[in-house]
């Protein structure tokens, strides 16, 4: 937990480096994490890390440096010393052809409205019996893995530009849990996402495994042959695939690079199918909150994909500045609107024949991001449907598409949403979720390569 | 007292500690000095200047066959951080069907230094800068639309301590950089082109490794005839074919299924809730025929600069240089301690020995899982890529990856490349852009007609291996000769 001081060191580091005519930004991370993993029905691992880190930036006219220390700093003087050592950096660097932006922190903000304390000290028992309730109403003869992660993330940033300050306090749990046959091999997955203690409970994955279950005890798994297909895309799914669109698609620097697939476009083409609405949308719910832009501004929401057409593009303040064009008050927080489909994609896909769903893809890269191109494979819980009817489970099955075509060509669109969790714990604690519809259904889904096992 | 003696006292009282309070086991990482530097330039632009510096204590303890693991980064908290990672051993333990058992090793004491002439870390930004910039020089064309010059140094001070009273202590040194130069094709398409710092036979990791042409900068002026070639080259038509890996494209598909597919812990299924399992099971040992006769797969392989060579692994055990594949039949694999002995438990018999010396952890505040050290595709008998060309009626050879994605078993994958050479009749013919392949993997080994010899060998090096959760990143090495395969689906089907 941050204290007083600690705060108060920073600003009067701030003050001091203002003083000596040196235009920093601080930024202060503490993390305290705890990660649950279980393997083969047992913990395999259970860690606890608390980390304290100092960022700081310096930009010395049309030159830039940064330093990171993980570590306690206890004194002005010493977060000074560290400023100056930066600032020195930052001087012997290269100019650069543009002007390296300092963080302008627009208001003075204290924010924890997604904070819990009851989950930042969550007892590691209380995961144990969770995964252990899940065993024992699931089966015991399943083999099971998963992780799940919790904890808090606190941050406090302040820079030269003025005296506005902004901390930030929030908790995030992200809950797994796999179901793997022992002998037939395939795998099925839980995932549950959350702020709160009680967002993650055992009989949400109990009931999703015994729903699926009965296929896949009473089936053989299905080879899918190439061709095109009409696919169901659950959540996990379509987060993979619109984070990789909007991210190649509508970030100012790849569009000004000419890197993404929509850099012969411009704003108001129309680029996808007309029901497909994409937002940055830190206000909502789903999604953790982040107050305040890379470049300072408060954030709020902002069109990226609006009914098909390409709304605009987000500008971090470098490329803003190097490109000549306004810094956008993004947040990174991704929002696919809904559709009118029934939340239940079987009746949803009764009148379609036969389709595959395809909840989760595994690895997903791109060959060739002009086009758009990327490929993944199916895995956890994928079927094939026929009339409405889930048939049986389908081997690990490739696609290899573009994501013109596959948000280009969308059928249907479920009327819920639901949040996926995107942390990842590379580094430091940084919470991230998107909010999605539960599944959509695309025609013409390109299937490139099947095994012979899940 | 300095710091070390004080830390080493307190280290010391707190394995006793632990132990006398019940535990089987416990080790501690001490991570002196973790620095590193990242350096960017981006068209010209130094976008990337960045410097971190971590420090601090990883305590891992076992206890009732359950791993408790606790972090600090304020070593005053020695105490308290041995406390929390006994409880989160205790509590762990209430939910174990195989407990862990790490077998014995007498203590012993050891030291490591990577070898270097010039520590990275210490050399001035304005030389590193200058050194770019001359590169960056060297690669500016008119039609050359980006250009991009990484460059990530590494120095770890790293203290090991083990209730078998075991101390190693190493100084490992990085050095690692990539030149890319991009353009647009004749259909608008970016395409790109590059090249990677790699190890030369024998030679050092440190600055001066970077400042030698022959392996990073002097390769500008063919990187860039090479992108030239690719702008104005055809696609590649799908069709079956053989494929010539060069080591830029051959050493991820080392990594991605032999390396991942013979990590113990991902057979053993500890990795499915993130990175994935593996084709590979217990009974395969001994009977897989992974591929064809021409392929040896060692492990770390006695190479002494890669940054796969660390001397000792987070469990203090010694690298050691043993076949994982063995004229294609699978031997052995990449192991930790704890892993072996649930395997061989598993089995019912002693699949396995001893450790491979690959548990390996990114930081201090990360616990050490199994890790690729170095994994190597022994040279052949099959010449030098002349010779190979000279075998194959019609095929491709590719060189460095665009995209890469594997299935979650690493049963199957499927490669971009960032350019091929068309060959027919035993001879290049032409460029082709836009080169993809794909296979499933057992098969794809068993179709290796040929592996060079010594002339093609190299040592390429990977800064970003993740697995893990909590998430890790690592650094390794493959070395490999140029390979051949045939019958290889290659292009995108329409």
């Amino acid at each position: 937990m941050m204290n007083e001081a600690t705060k108060t060191m920073i600003t009067e580091t701030r003050d001091l480096a203002r003083k000596n005519g040196i235009k920093a930004s601080i930024h202060f991370h503490h993390e305290n994490s705890h990660l649950m993993r279980i393997g083969n029905n047992s913990v395999s691992l259970n860690t606890s890390e608390e980390l304290t880190r100092i960022d700081i930036e310096v930009i010395d006219g049309m030159k830039k440096g940064t330093h990171t220390h993980l570590g306690e700093i206890s004194s002005v003087d010493e977060l000074f010393k560290m400023v100056q050592m930066v600032s020195v950096k930052a001087g012997k660097s290269a100019a650069m052809d543009y002007k390296p932006v300092l963080t302008v922190i627009e208001g003075n903000l204290e924010i924890e409205s997604q904070y819990d304390a009851g989950l930042e000290s969550l007892n590691p028992s209380v995961k144990e019996q969770v995964y252990s309730a899940i065993f024992r109403d699931v089966g015991e003869d399943y083999n099971y893995s998963g992780s799940w992660s919790s904890g808090s993330t606190e941050t406090f940033s302040v820079t030269t530009a003025n005296d506005n300050s902004v901390w930030h306090k929030l908790t995030d749990q992200q809950f797994m849990c796999v179901l793997k046959h022992p002998e037939k091999m395939w795998e099925l997955a839980s995932w549950q996402t959350g702020w709160k203690a009680d967002d993650v409970k055992a009989d949400f994955t109990i009931d999703e495994f015994k729903n699926i279950l009965p296929v896949y005890e009473t089936t053989e798994g299905f080879e899918v042959e190439p061709g095109k297909y009409k696919v169901v895309l659950g959540s996990q799914a379509i987060s993979d695939l619109i984070g990789m669109t909007v991210w190649t698609g509508c970030a100012g620097r790849t569009w000004e690079m000419k890197m993404g697939w929509t850099a012969d476009n411009k704003i108001g083409d129309d680029i996808l199918h007309p029901s497909v609405t994409v937002f940055d949308d830190p206000t909502n719910e789903n999604i953790f909150s982040e107050p305040l832009s890379d470049s300072g501004m408060l954030t709020k929401t902002l069109p990226m994909i609006d009914k098909g057409k390409f709304a605009g593009l987000l500008y971090d303040r470098n490329t803003a500045s190097k490109y000549d064009k306004e810094a956008t008050a993004n947040a990174g927080c991704l929002a696919m609107q809904p559709g009118d489909g029934d939340p239940d994609f079987l009746k949803a896909v009764k009148d379609q024949g036969r389709v595959l769903y395809i909840p989760a893809i595994h690895y997903m890269n791109m060959p060739n991001m002009s086009k758009g191109i990327f490929t993944g494979s199916s895995r956890f819980s994928a079927v094939l449907i026929e009339d409405g009817k889930i048939v049986s489970p389908i081997f690990s099955s490739r696609i290899t598409d573009q994501f013109a075509n596959i948000f280009g060509n969308v059928l249907s669109i479920s009327s819920e949403t639901i949040s996926v969790n995107t942390s990842n714990t590379y580094g430091r604690r940084a919470p991230g979720a998107v909010s999605v519809p539960t599944w959509i259904l695309v025609d013409g889904v390109k299937i490139t390569d099947c095994a012979e096992s899940f | 007292m300095s710091i070390f003696n004080d830390l080493k006292e307190a280290v010391t009282r707190n394995i006793g500690r632990v132990m006398d309070a019940g535990a089987q086991y416990s080790d501690v990482r001490w991570y002196e000095d973790d620095s590193s530097e990242m350096l960017m330039l981006l068209d010209g632009n130094l976008e990337g200047n960045d410097t971190t510096v971590e420090s601090g204590l990883g305590v891992r303890v076992l206890y009732g066959g359950a791993w408790g693991f606790a972090a600090t980064s304020q070593i005053v908290n020695v105490d308290t951080c041995f406390d929390r990672a006994l409880a989160n051993a205790v509590s762990a333990s209430k939910l174990v069907k195989v407990k862990l058992d790490m077998g014995t090793m007498d203590g012993h004491t050891g030291s490591y230094t990577s070898p270097f002439k010039i520590d990275p870390i210490d050399v001035s930004l304005s030389e590193k800068v200058d050194f770019l910039k001359g590169v960056d020089d060297s690669l500016t064309e008119d039609w050359i639309l980006r250009r991009m010059l990484r460059v990530q140094l590494q120095r770890m001070i790293i203290h090991f301590w083990s209730s078998e009273g075991t101390y190693t202590q190493k100084k490992l040194i990085n050095t690692f950089a990539h030149m890319t130069v991009m353009a647009l094709d004749s259909d608008r398409q970016m395409q790109r082109r590059s090249k990677s710092l790699f190890c030369e036979t024998g030679g050092t990791r440190g600055w001066e490794m970077l400042t030698k042409p022959a392996l990073w900068s002097g390769h500008a002026e063919r990187v860039k005839k090479e992108l030239k070639e690719v702008l104005v080259a055809p696609e590649l038509e799908y069709g079956k074919r053989s494929v010539i890996l060069l080591p830029g494209q051959g050493h991820l598909q080392v990594h991605e299924t032999i390396g991942h597919p013979l990590e113990l812990d991902r057979i053993l299924g500890y990795e499915l809730s993130y990175a994935g399992g593996s084709f590979v099971n217990l009974d395969s040992f001994g009977k897989l025929k992974y591929g064809s006769d021409k392929l040896s797969v060692s492990a770390y392989g006695s190479i002494v600069n890669s940054p796969g060579t660390f001397g000792f692994d987070a469990e203090g055990t010694p690298e050691r240089d043993y076949l994982l594949i063995d004229k294609g039949i699978l031997v052995d694999c990449l192991t930790s301690r704890a892993m072996i002995s649930e395997a061989n438990q598993r089995a019912g018999r002693k699949v396995f020995t001893e450790s491979g010396g690959a548990s390996r952890s990114t930081a201090f505040y990360r616990a050490p899982i199994d890790r690729m050290t170095n994994v190597n595709i022994l040279p052949g008998d099959d010449g030098t890529l002349k010779d190979i060309i000279a075998t194959t009626e019609d095929g491709i050879i590719v060189d460095n990856p665009t995209s890469w994605s594997i299935g979650s078993n690493r049963e199957h994958f499927h490669f971009g490349c960032e350019i091929a050479w068309e060959v027919k009749n035993g001879e290049i013919t032409r460029v082709l852009r836009n080169p993809s392949y794909q296979g499933h993997t057992v098969e794809f080994y068993n179709n290796l007609s040929a592996v060079g010899d010594e002339s093609s060998w190299v040592v390429e090096q990977v800064e970003n291996c993740g697995k893990g959760e909590p998430n890790q990143v690592m650094e390794l090495g493959h070395g490999l000769p140029v390979i051949k395969f045939d019958n290889v689906i290659s292009g995108e089907r329409k």
